[in-house]
């Protein structure tokens, strides 16, 4: 039957269908029933319990509850727990696991003179505070939240300063913001009434986690602007019910969740807080509102000096019975329902003359006849973004009354904002005319979306950049804009202002300020002061809210055919069916509220579970993504909630919990077994009789090959580094520059993700393809890691450098190369045999006995070797 | 659909799981193998009688004209210059003009009758072992969705390509070869190497690109000027991975990632092996268009060669991307004659000869071959003369085992813009495809992000009315 009907659907030509839509229909015979009561008796929707702590025979065994929980599991089945693991295994293990790098030489030697638990609890504080501590969770977050800084797709656009997001999560880590904090700001960072303010340079941190909604993938010239909407806010769902909860809200995109306690109103609630928000380039910096001030003061007080013509008013035509008015920006105060971002525009219009352009010794002043909203208030430098409410389209034609430099209109339809050509080219519009003109978009196409105007004074700024790859955008763009309206006309209301400059045939006026007098010259003086104390226009993808609207349910996932309205709220599971109340705009911080109410079990086990998992290979709940009924059960869910209540109550912190963690005994032991009862009775090392042998992740090993050969770079942050590409290859949206082999020494953190061409050595080494939430990675054992490993040029420069730097020691300090090697490979010396087996093999080398060349080969044997792949 | 065998799924995917991602078990029982269909992994997920054992995807990047190659339609020609008579649906570039005549002549071919035009005039003689597939639909009328739908039966991002599941679930039969190559010809097609990637599969799954360029295969070729010298290192590095296998207590990553160090060795042999092309005859070569005078023939016939000499290895599933022919791919939205024209030159001789040896050799029965691009072209023109695209009918074919050969199925309208009998949906192309391998489509499944994901959603038919 749903076969039938896309068929007839798709012969018709009448609409083009996603696979996800008809999934109701094809029921499973044998699926229970949508019995909400019984779905909600799942484990992950109890309340989080206290367990006292077990009481264990082995007393003198744990060292933190956390093992009286393990061990207390193992005693029940029998079972002890393995040794611990050696020294030198413990110390690379935590280095790796806290920061994904190996510890230095230094720090392998000193470790091994004083292994005593203080020694520990100082090497493990010392790392929480490094600040590679957040280039490693900080990698471990951006899979989460599929991170890449392209859009995908055909042209994989650049999208600009998503790296500025990758940074943000690298300091939120190493200042260790609180989990609630960090999600409240991921969720609605723009709509805190205290934001998280970074002192010295008055940086809004917050308003920076909002960049991972836009993370989502973006086609080029969908043909159905709303079905792409519709995909990518599934999309949007799916990775913050994941992340934050556990849960595969999605799930219910086209019917109630097939196995948990998620109903598709639950999903289109959801779905309404995202089509409620926009995406705009937010503002980096909070601009001090002193200075503000004082920029607005001294600008006034130099515009004041220039002798502009004057207006000669007039009278207003009638408004013809063809337009409507949207907006007119010129009234005294905005529109309702229109919002700015950054400080260009003024709460109210402006009417003087505005600086355009200055420099040291000279100054231009523009004046536009009668009153506007304008991105002017301390001149051209400022920057801002004039929004418009949500309307829907029903006439063919909309009309902006507009002057401007540098600066753009685009019109967002069904939330699209990736405007180009073929279909949407003609939705970005370029303001480059200082006159007073009209700027007309014809709408047929899109009749009966909802859509809004944003009016930029920048360049570009939709989602995509393809020209300015990674650069900042030039400032000095202005733009005035003054009556918007809807027409059936193609013809604007007037092609004229209704006011006119006196000799002015253009309908506004410029003029250069002579800077000879002194007044002129120390009003400019003081206004290029006033800007100086201004903070740079530095901005990053991110949210801000559009009108608040509830979305109906798409039958069958369908977005042509509606259903009932699904108010926004969070799931009905946790806070039950009554309405949330909403302030206007989209609601998205009464939803982060919400989701971290203390009364919410789910987030502080997911939390939890996350560290877990990256600090033993496997999360208490080894789904960490998914805590629903296709989930699996939790291995030991009294220390599963003990964790999570500790969690809360340290106040959410990623490092306590860690540090308890890895200063456990359990965390502490050998990775491998030779009791066969362990081996028959947890074969999968389900109670944690050992720790697990785990594989270095991509990025940890490319570092670890940098930090081997002393070429690592510990630079944090800024643009991304490009990744080496193949030459040959031709696709759609390659990179200009193919980046150098060695990533100039930068950890693999700072290399450029773009999503079609991703760094091959990461990708060979299980790095995901960002497109969804990636909480437990792959680990694939493939050949072609054995031979990047071999013959890769860059893995050959490595064990080089290595080589050489082994044997500078050698020749400066008189330190054994062999030992240095082993050091810096393994975190520990080599054993007699494995010295017999390389120096027989330095001896007898071809290119000639102990010669640097059989040193570098040395080199890259070992860093072939298992044991530097793996942790132990 | 399949209760009775609700018990046995998960034990099999926990089964594959391990295997795969876990280490435990059998790693890579499917890699070291010898060619042995009982012994590497096949056993797992075959449902059925397999018919054929090897996929060759011959991937028409851009969307060919159905209306100029396989799928005749009078009243075209007869309406050529007319305004067009039936409702258009909304196209990429809505730069819709009159109907647009092929410029090409269609005759019945062979025994069959199958009609092929002018411009495939090595094609239209293997006409009898095809099986067109002339009411193909898609979803898609965006080269990058269409691709991925094509390949991996979303149009969203990120899935596992057709391959990736074919290779996750049958392995490869070569131990020295992976289970799914793209042989590449330099033009990545839109949507990037995602159209070959195996998504939430393990990676184990995804495509190997051999590159017909330069190295084959991504650091296929060893640093060591010598041999032997390469070989003094890995005796080394034999000896202190055995001292870490020892000290871990032979801990099963370590041993598997040994294994997997040993099928790397083997494959800088085997990689270099496949692309000696020196015992192929001279005669043979001229067959596959590798001695002509337009140089993307010789590319492409080069390309089937070694697409021929991969699945005798038993690589199973090959696909094979386009070469630059200086007309942007398929992708004729203006300059159809010149554009179709050329790339029809580079892949027409290459396929027709992929066609007979594969026959002569006894490898076509065992052999899937599947020609076509993600959509078709509307029978109206784009501008003055091209075509946009049209996800609403188009043709592809399949030759090889299993399929009937000489058939043409399916219908299209007057103008072959939407399909109207029997349409064929991707999915139904992918569980088609499936069904051929031995696999039941709706058994075989992955679970992930919450769902036991299937390379055919919950949709997909097998179109038995192709079966032989």
């Amino acid at each position: 039957m749903a076969q039938d009907s896309v068929r007839v659907l798709a012969i018709a030509g009448l609409k083009l269908i996603t696979s996800a839509m008809l999934l109701a229909q094809n029921t499973v015979p044998g699926d229970a029933p949508f019995d909400f009561t019984e779905r909600q008796r799942h484990w992950a929707w109890q309340p989080v319990k206290a367990a006292p702590t077990p009481t264990v025979r082995t007393t003198d065994w744990p060292l933190d509850p956390i093992d009286n929980f393990i061990l207390a599991a193992l005693e029940s089945r029998n079972l002890a727990p393995t040794a611990d693991a050696a020294p030198s295994a413990w110390l690379r293990r935590v280095h790796f696991d806290l920061t994904g790098l190996p510890p230095s030489s230094a720090e392998v030697v000193s470790f091994l003179s004083d292994h005593s638990l203080p020694a520990r609890a100082l090497v493990v504080d010392a790392l929480l505070d490094s600040p590679h501590f957040g280039e490693r969770w900080g990698r471990h977050w951006l899979d989460i939240v599929r991170y890449a800084e392209s859009l995908g797709h055909e042209f994989d656009f650049p999208m600009p300063n998503a790296w500025r997001y990758r940074d943000y999560v690298i300091r939120a880590f190493n200042s260790d913001v609180s989990f609630d904090q960090f999600g409240t700001e991921h969720i609605a960072g723009d709509l805190l009434t205290k934001p998280r303010i970074e002192k010295t340079t008055n940086r809004n941190e917050s308003v920076q986690g909002t960049a991972f909604w836009w993370f989502a993938e973006q086609t080029h010239s969908p043909v159905d602007a709303k079905q792409h909407q519709a995909n990518r806010i599934d999309n949007q769902v799916d990775v913050l019910s994941k992340a934050f909860i556990g849960m595969t809200v999605a799930c219910a995109r086209c019917h109630d969740h097939k196995f948990d306690a998620i109903r598709t109103a639950d999903y289109y609630a959801f779905y309404g807080f995202v089509k409620s928000s926009r995406y705009v380039q937010q503002p980096l910096h909070v601009v001090n509102a002193a200075a503000l001030l004082l920029a607005r003061n001294a600008h006034q007080q130099l515009a004041a000096l220039a002798t502009m013509p004057g207006l000669q008013p007039v009278a207003l035509p009638p408004l013809r019975s063809t337009d409507r008015l949207l907006g007119d920006c010129g009234a005294p105060a905005l529109p309702t329902g229109f919002t700015t971002i950054g400080t260009g525009f003024c709460s109210a219009p402006c009417t003087g003359p505005f600086v355009i352009r200055q420099n040291e010794h000279s100054v231009t002043l523009h004046q536009l006849p009668g009153s506007w909203a304008m991105s002017t208030s301390t001149g051209s430098q400022a920057t801002g973004i004039l929004l418009s409410p949500d309307f829907t389209i029903l006439e063919d034609y909309l009309h902006v009354e507009v002057a401007g430099e540098n600066a753009r209109l685009l019109l967002v339809v069904d939330g699209f904002n990736l405007l180009r050509d073929p279909l949407y080219g003609e939705l970005h519009r370029a303001v480059n005319n200082p006159n007073p003109h009209w700027i007309t978009f014809s709408l047929q196409r899109w009749r009966g979306s909802r859509a809004h105007l944003q009016c930029i004074d920048q360049p570009t700024q939709d989602l995509a950049d393809p020209d300015h790859e990674n650069s900042e955008y030039p400032s000095d763009g202005w733009l005035a804009v003054r009556r918007i309206y809807y027409s059936t006309q193609n013809e604007p209301p007037r092609k004229t202002a209704d006011e006119t400059i006196a000799g002015s045939t253009a309908g506004s006026a410029s003029v250069t300020l002579s800077t000879n007098g002194p007044a002129e010259a120390s009003a400019l003086a003081a206004y290029r002061a006033a800007l100086e104390q201004l903070p740079p226009n530095d901005t990053l993808p991110g949210m801000t809210d559009g009108s608040g609207e509830d979305e109906h349910i798409f039958l069958r996932g369908d977005h042509d055919q509606l259903g009932k309205l699904a108010p926004r709220k969070f799931l009905e599971a946790v806070s039950g069916s009554a309405p949330m109340t909403l302030p206007c705009g989209s609601g998205r911080l009464q939803l982060a509220e919400s989701i971290f109410a203390p009364s919410n079990p789910l987030p502080s086990r997911v939390f939890v579970n996350r560290i877990w998992h990256h600090l033993f290979g496997r999360g208490l709940v080894r789904s960490v993504d998914n805590f629903g009924r296709l989930g699996d059960l939790p291995s030991n869910p009294q220390l599963l909630d003990h964790l999570a209540l500790a969690a809360m109550a340290n106040g959410w912190s990623w490092k306590r919990t860690i540090r308890r963690i890895v200063l456990s005994r359990t965390y502490g032991l050998a990775s491998n077994d030779e009791s066969e009862a362990a081996q028959a009775i947890d074969p999968d090392n389900l109670l944690l009789h050992r720790q697990n042998l785990r594989r270095l992740e991509g990025e940890a090993l490319r570092d670890s090959l940098l930090s081997f050969a002393g070429r690592l770079d510990a630079r944090m942050g800024g643009p991304s580094v490009p990744v080496p590409l193949d030459s040959d290859d031709r696709a759609r949206g390659k990179p200009a520059e193919s980046g150098p082999l060695d990533g100039y020494g930068r950890r693999s953190i700072y290399l450029a993700v773009r999503r079609n061409f991703l760094d091959d050595l990461l990708a060979t080494f299980d790095t995901p393809q960002p497109f969804a939430t990636v909480g437990a990675r792959n680990v694939s054992n493939v050949p072609a890691q054995s031979l990047a490993l071999l013959n890769d040029r860059f893995t050959h420069s490595m064990a080089r450098l290595a080589a050489e730097h082994a044997l500078m020691l050698q020749g400066n300090q008189k330190k054994d190369p062999l030992d240095q090697l082993f050091l810096a490979a393994f975190a520990r010396n080599p054993s007699p045999d494995e010295a017999t087996d390389c120096n027989a093999f330095l001896n007898a080398h071809l290119a000639g006995a102990r010669s640097t060349d059989a040193w570098a080969e040395l080199a890259h044997v070992l860093v072939n070797r298992k044991e530097f792949q793996f942790i132990q | 659909m399949s209760q009775h065998n609700a018990p046995v799924q998960p034990c099999r995917r926990e089964f594959l799981r391990r295997a795969w991602n876990g280490f435990a078990m059998l790693p890579f029982a499917h890699l070291l193998q010898p060619r042995n269909a009982e012994q590497n992994g096949g056993a797992i997920v075959r449902h059925h009688a397999p018919r054929v054992r090897n996929v060759i995807f011959l991937y028409m990047d851009g969307g060919p004209s159905q209306v100029d190659t396989f799928d005749y339609k009078p009243r075209l020609q007869q309406d050529d210059g007319k305004p067009f008579a039936m409702p258009k649906s909304p196209t990429q570039f809505n730069n819709n003009g009159n109907t647009l005549g092929s410029p090409w002549k269609f005759r019945q071919r062979g025994q069959s009758g199958l009609w092929v035009s002018d411009v495939l005039p090595h094609l239209a003689e293997k006409a009898d072992r095809l099986c067109v597939v002339r009411s193909m639909t898609s979803e898609f009328s965006e080269h990058t969705n269409a691709n991925y739908f094509l390949h991996t039966g979303s149009g969203l991002q990120g899935r596992p390509s057709m391959g990736a599941w074919v290779a996750y679930g049958l392995g490869s039969e070569n131990q020295n070869l992976p289970a799914y190559v793209v042989l590449n010809g330099g033009l990545i097609p839109p949507g990037g190497s995602d159209n070959f990637h195996s998504g939430f599969l393990p990676a184990q799954a995804q495509a190997s690109m051999l590159r017909m360029r330069g190295e084959p295969l991504a650091n296929i070729t060893p640093h060591e000027k010598e041999q032997q010298q390469q070989r003094r290192k890995l005796d080394l590095l034999d000896k202190l991975d055995r001292h870490t296998l020892a000290a871990t207590n032979q801990a099963g990553p370590i041993a598997a990632a040994i294994k997997n160090q040993e099928l790397a060795f083997r494959m800088q042999t085997a990689v270099p092996e496949l692309f000696n092309l020196h015992n192929e005859s001279a005669s043979l070569q001229r067959l596959y268009g590798m001695a002509s005078d337009y140089e993307p023939t010789r590319s492409y016939g080069r390309q089937c060669l070694l697409a021929r000499r991969l699945v005798e290895r038993g690589v199973r599933f090959v696909q094979l991307t386009c070469m630059d022919t200086g007309h942007d791919r398929w992708d004729q939205h203006d300059n159809l004659r010149r554009g179709l024209e050329d790339n029809c030159r580079m892949v027409d001789q290459p396929i027709a000869a992929l066609l007979t040896d594969l026959a002569s050799r006894g490898l076509l029965d065992e052999t899937l071959v599947v020609w076509g691009g993600e959509f078709g072209r509307t029978p109206f023109a784009q501008g003055k003369d091209g075509r946009d695209h049209n996800p609403f009918g188009f043709t592809m074919w399949l030759a090889g085992g299993g399929t009937k050969a000489g058939f043409a199925h399916g219908e299209t309208d007057d103008y072959g813009y939407r399909a109207v009998v029997d349409p064929v949906s991707i999915h139904d192309l992918h569980a088609t495809i499936l069904y051929l391998l031995g696999i039941n489509h709706e058994q075989f499944t992955y679970r992930f992000g919450g769902r036991d994901m299937r390379l055919t959603d919950v949709f997909g038919k097998v179109q038995t009315q192709l079966l032989a």
